[in-house]
């Protein structure tokens, strides 16, 4: 037999070629995968971050000369910013949008979720249906909200149709309607994103423990909020922590349907920069409105990631217990 | 060819310590087994001669080179895996040539090698196959021709037959004998299943926690255990374990327990008195009604097998009392009747409060 | 109550509350459908028209191929046909989202396996990812401009690359974790290199996972607006940036057109995604959250 009389394949001699010390080759295969990711991140950001402090602690918009000779304010603008009455409400609008749009976000998914987990007939075509609204452009998504929110625009006429009786607010004018609408808007674009999370949760719950809870003749609604509900819990923090984030930074509905009026009733924060910086051209400005909202944002996002990371363990502790028992 | 030394061995996963100072050097061509129970280091060992886990302390040498800074695919070794590791997307065909072009064999002698692998495993009709159209003790076929096309000077096999059922296991465990005897390989074989250990082994490496509790032959092993532990994993049915002490003045030596009183055989005589385990294995325990004996008890539970029948009996702690009685004589014997059993004094053991063998220099 | 009978009033609970919102979710997306078949008077006519009567193919011919003479009335609109854009953004989603998911899964595998970055720098790779990019938009346009790189392809491709890149690593991670290590070793011990292991076995193990990678993404990046927005200005014109254009016009509202060029961007957008509807909660969650 070949195989078996053929010599053994022996240890490499010393010093060979392609031999190489394993912890050497393991370090060098970690940096060759590092040192790209770090050195790109480090060209794009580095400077990005160092002109925007520059920016903000010098003077300059765009009709004055070149930028490098713009005057040092030391802090001057970061005391306009701070003090900026209009900043502080766009502050206030993105908080109160990204609550609202969030809960709203939620309690429908998870509603939907709920009722959809188990199969029946039809479900296929409920979740492709529901799941549509996200796969919509969100530029697009304030477009078509244009053609339907119009005061006399089909969604009005369907409404008065519908209850009899004449419901025409002025959903595109109407400074006090036209940050709800944004809201009830989001909250249509990005129900699908809480209702995929939540339905991947319920379904991925064990069924053992439930069924377990109904032969000892718990009630769906005691099973609901004593099994099902904290096995859930890490599901629905990620679900409401993503979902929050992202609608702290909505830009392109709020922008192309308002661009910040009627007034400066939907002025959100991202709003109120880009106006800052785009139609106002004070580019300093909008560098010290970066800069507070920045670090407005990572104090968030920082708290947001310790919840995640907590999270996070929960569910991966799920997932590896489940294939276990797969085994 | 290839002989593996382990010195000093250690590995620690925090603060666990999961493989303390292992000394054992392999000799050429020789099959090895590590057995012990879940937890007991021996696949971190494996894991480590394959170069998968870096040692905490400690050398491994190949052939006298220490090979502890080596990648793995440069230590000249195979391996089969229990889970099998076969590659989903690739067909057994490319599977078992995987190796041979890693080491950039060129195309026609890959094809020739891979056909005579596969006649030599008997899985030629599999080929064109993928992995999870296979059976376990196919796809288990199919891991051994990936890593015997390779040609290594040594086998590593972790548990490789755990995860087939009784019959499967028989018939690949005869295999694995079969293809040591033929190469002429070193053989280095985990498991937790002490028949196999006993069927493959030249010799055993018996772990526990972390430790070598014991090496040598599987009749050293069987017969002569160093431990309570050893005495209590192999042998199947298991070696009957009774705690009590030693008693008596320099003349007479007894063992004493609830239900046991007797004399122990002249060897014991100077051995030291206190607490202690007495062991015997089921096969030499001798049954009569009535008669000279050590001991009387009462039948609890028959179990004919046909070339012998067991007995059962109760001796007033949880496991039962075995005993063998060759053919069906003792067959019809009603629970509750009452037997003398007598020991052979040349088989009987005693382990003391740690587990340690008391007087284990018995001259055969 | 019997078993049969609760059932059925969940039933009845069920399909009201689920087609009242299905009803809800879709019929947006009806409208722009149906306005884009529209002739120009029914576009904005009271009271609305619901299907459109007769259709037109009217607006798709004069937006996508510049067809003045489909449309009973001319409107300015932009300078250049959409096809540019739908060229533009094809090409810069694929090759950012092709970079991404090939450097990303690469990332993944060490970090999965060598743990080249730990737990808290992965973390730090979803902050730059979870910060709005408009608080670091300026400076950006501004270096970039430095750069030259302003209104070129490559620049839009670069800065697409690199905030799709945390999605790539969490979600292509969350594919290899599940490969077992064995079949690694496996190959490794085989006599594979790292880098092969890599190539020949981790990554076609998990291409199907890589291909809803990818096309997640290609949805991200495909939707994204702000960035294009002003990191672009004619020459690469990115489709929502291009849609934008058609915003308050000096003609008035051009609806129709408008729906015409919406339902072009919209439609891949959906197909895609409906392919990877399996796949959307572990994308969306950072690969957290799988079924």
């Amino acid at each position: 037999m070949a195989v078996a009389t053929a010599p053994p394949a022996r240890v490499a001699p010393r010093h060979s070629a392609r031999e190489i010390s394993r912890s050497r080759a393991l370090n060098r295969f970690k940096w060759s995968i590092r040192a790209p990711l770090i050195l790109l991140f480090s060209l794009v950001l580095t400077p990005v971050l160092l002109l925007q402090l520059y920016f903000s602690f010098h003077e300059w918009t765009v009709y004055l000369g070149s930028w490098w000779e713009a005057e040092f304010v030391g802090i001057d603008l970061f005391k306009e910013v701070l003090t900026d009455e209009r900043f502080g409400w766009a502050i206030v609008r993105s908080l109160g949008f990204a609550m609202g749009s969030t809960i709203g976000c939620f309690v429908i998914g998870f509603a939907l979720a709920y009722l959809m987990y188990e199969p029946f007939r039809g479900s296929a075509i409920y979740y492709i249906i529901f799941i549509l609204p996200m796969l919509t452009v969100p530029i697009v998504v304030a477009y078509t909200a244009e053609m339907l929110l119009y005061q006399s625009g089909p969604v009005n006429d369907v409404i008065s149709r519908l209850l009899g009786v004449d419901f025409k607010p002025a959903w595109l004018t109407d400074p006090k309607v036209a940050m709800p609408a944004v809201t009830l808007l989001e909250i249509w674009n990005w129900t699908p994103f809480s209702f995929i999370i939540m339905l991947a949760g319920l379904s991925s719950i064990p069924r053992e423990p439930i069924e377990a809870a109904q032969i000892l003749g718990a009630s769906r609604w005691r099973i609901f909020w004593e099994v099902q509900l904290p096995l859930l819990r890490p599901v629905i923090l990620l679900a409401l922590v993503l979902r929050f984030l992202e609608a702290m930074a909505e830009f392109p509905k709020t922008w192309a349907l308002f661009q910040g009026g009627p007034g400066s009733s939907t002025e959100t924060i991202p709003v109120y920069i880009f106006l800052t910086t785009w139609q106002y051209f004070q580019i300093s400005k909008g560098a010290a409105l970066s800069y507070v909202a920045m670090i407005l944002m990572v104090v968030i996002v920082l708290l947001a990631i310790q919840l995640l990371r907590r999270e996070k363990r929960a569910l991966d502790a799920m997932y590896s217990s489940k294939t276990e028992a797969a085994d | 060819m290839a002989r593996i030394e382990l010195c000093d061995l250690n590995k620690s996963f925090g603060s666990v310590r999961a493989v303390k100072d292992i000394n054992i050097t392999i000799e050429d061509g020789e099959f090895v087994v590590f057995v012990g129970p879940s937890g007991c280091g021996k696949t971190t060992t494996l894991r480590m001669i394959a170069g998968f886990e870096d040692p905490t302390s400690g050398e491994i040498r190949i052939d006298g080179r220490i090979v502890n800074d080596l990648e793995p695919r440069d230590r000249g070794l195979g391996m089969v895996f229990q889970s099998h590791a076969l590659f989903p997307h690739k067909s057994i065909a490319q599977n078992i040539e995987f190796g041979l072009r890693m080491k950039d064999v060129p195309a026609p002698e890959r094809i020739q090698r891979v056909r005579e692998v596969a006649e030599m495993m008997h899985i030629t009709h599999l080929l064109d196959k993928m992995p999870a159209q296979c059976s376990g003790g196919e796809s288990q076929r199919v891991a051994l021709a990936r890593t015997l096309v390779t040609n290594p000077s040594t086998f590593l096999l972790d548990e490789p037959l755990s995860s087939l059922d009784a019959k499967l296991r028989r018939e690949l465990r005869a295999e694995c004998g079969r293809l040591q005897e033929e190469l002429k390989r070193t053989f280095i074989f985990v498991t937790h299943d002490q028949e196999e250990a006993m069927t493959l082994a030249d010799r055993i490496v018996v772990m526990r926690s972390g430790e070598i509790e014991q090496v040598g032959s599987p009749m050293d092993i069987y017969s002569e255990p160093i431990s309570y532990f050893v005495a209590d994993f192999f042998g199947s049915p298991s070696m009957n374990l009774v705690a009590g002490e030693v008693v008596g003045d320099t003349d007479v030596v007894r063992f004493r327990s609830t239900h046991f009183d007797f004399a122990l055989p002249e060897h014991f005589k100077k051995s030291k008195r206190g607490a202690a385990t007495f062991g015997i294995r089921p096969e030499h325990v001798g049954v009569a009604f009535g008669g000279k004996g050590e001991i009387e008890l009462p039948v609890r539970l028959v179990e004919p097998l046909g070339k012998d029948t067991l007995l059962y009996f109760d001796d007033g702690t949880e496991r039962a009392f075995i005993a063998v009685s060759e053919g069906l004589e003792m067959a019809d014997v009603k629970s509750g009747a009452r037997i003398t059993l007598s020991f052979d004094p040349r088989r009987l053991y005693l382990f003391d409060a740690d587990g340690r063998r008391i007087g284990a220099a018995t001259q055969f | 109550m019997t078993k049969s009978r609760s059932r059925r009033i969940t039933a009845i609970i069920r399909y009201t509350v689920l087609t009242i919102w299905a009803i809800v979710a879709f019929f947006p997306i009806y409208w722009m459908i149906s306005t884009s078949f529209k002739i120009d008077t029914q576009w904005f006519a009271w009271p609305p028209v619901y299907f459109p009567d007769p259709p037109t193919l009217s607006n798709y011919l004069n937006v996508w191929l510049g067809a003045q003479e489909y449309a009973s009335t001319q409107y300015a609109i932009s300078s250049q046909t959409p096809l540019v854009s739908l060229l533009n953004s094809t090409i810069i989603a694929t090759t950012s989202t092709l970079l991404a998911v090939v450097f990303g899964a690469v990332i993944a595998y060490g970090v999965s396996r060598y743990k080249i970055l730990s737990e808290a720098r992965m973390f730090q790779l979803l902050m730059l990812r979870m910060i709005p990019p408009i608080v670091v938009v300026a400076p950006l346009s501004l270096y970039y401009s430095a750069l030259g790189l302003l209104d070129t392809m490559f620049g839009l491709i670069l800065i697409y690359f690199l905030t799709n890149l945390p999605y790539a690593v969490w979600m292509t991670k969350s594919f290899i974790d599940e490969v077992p290590r064995e079949i690694e070793q496996a190959a490794e011990i085989l006599g594979a290199s790292r880098w092969r292991t890599i190539f020949e076995v981790v990554l076609p193990l998990i291409r199907s996972g890589l291909v809803a990678t990818f096309l997640f993404i290609l949805i991200l990046t495909w939707s994204e607006y702000l960035l294009a927005l002003i990191l672009s200005k004619t020459n690469v014109a990115t489709l929502p940036v291009e849609l934008s254009k058609y915003q308050g016009t000096t003609e008035g509202k051009v609806y129709g057109r408008q729906a015409a060029l919406a339902v072009g961007i919209t439609v891949p957008l959906m197909i895609v995604g409906l392919i990877i509807r399996k796949h959307l909660a572990r994308g969306f969650s950072f690969g957290m959250v799988r079924r």
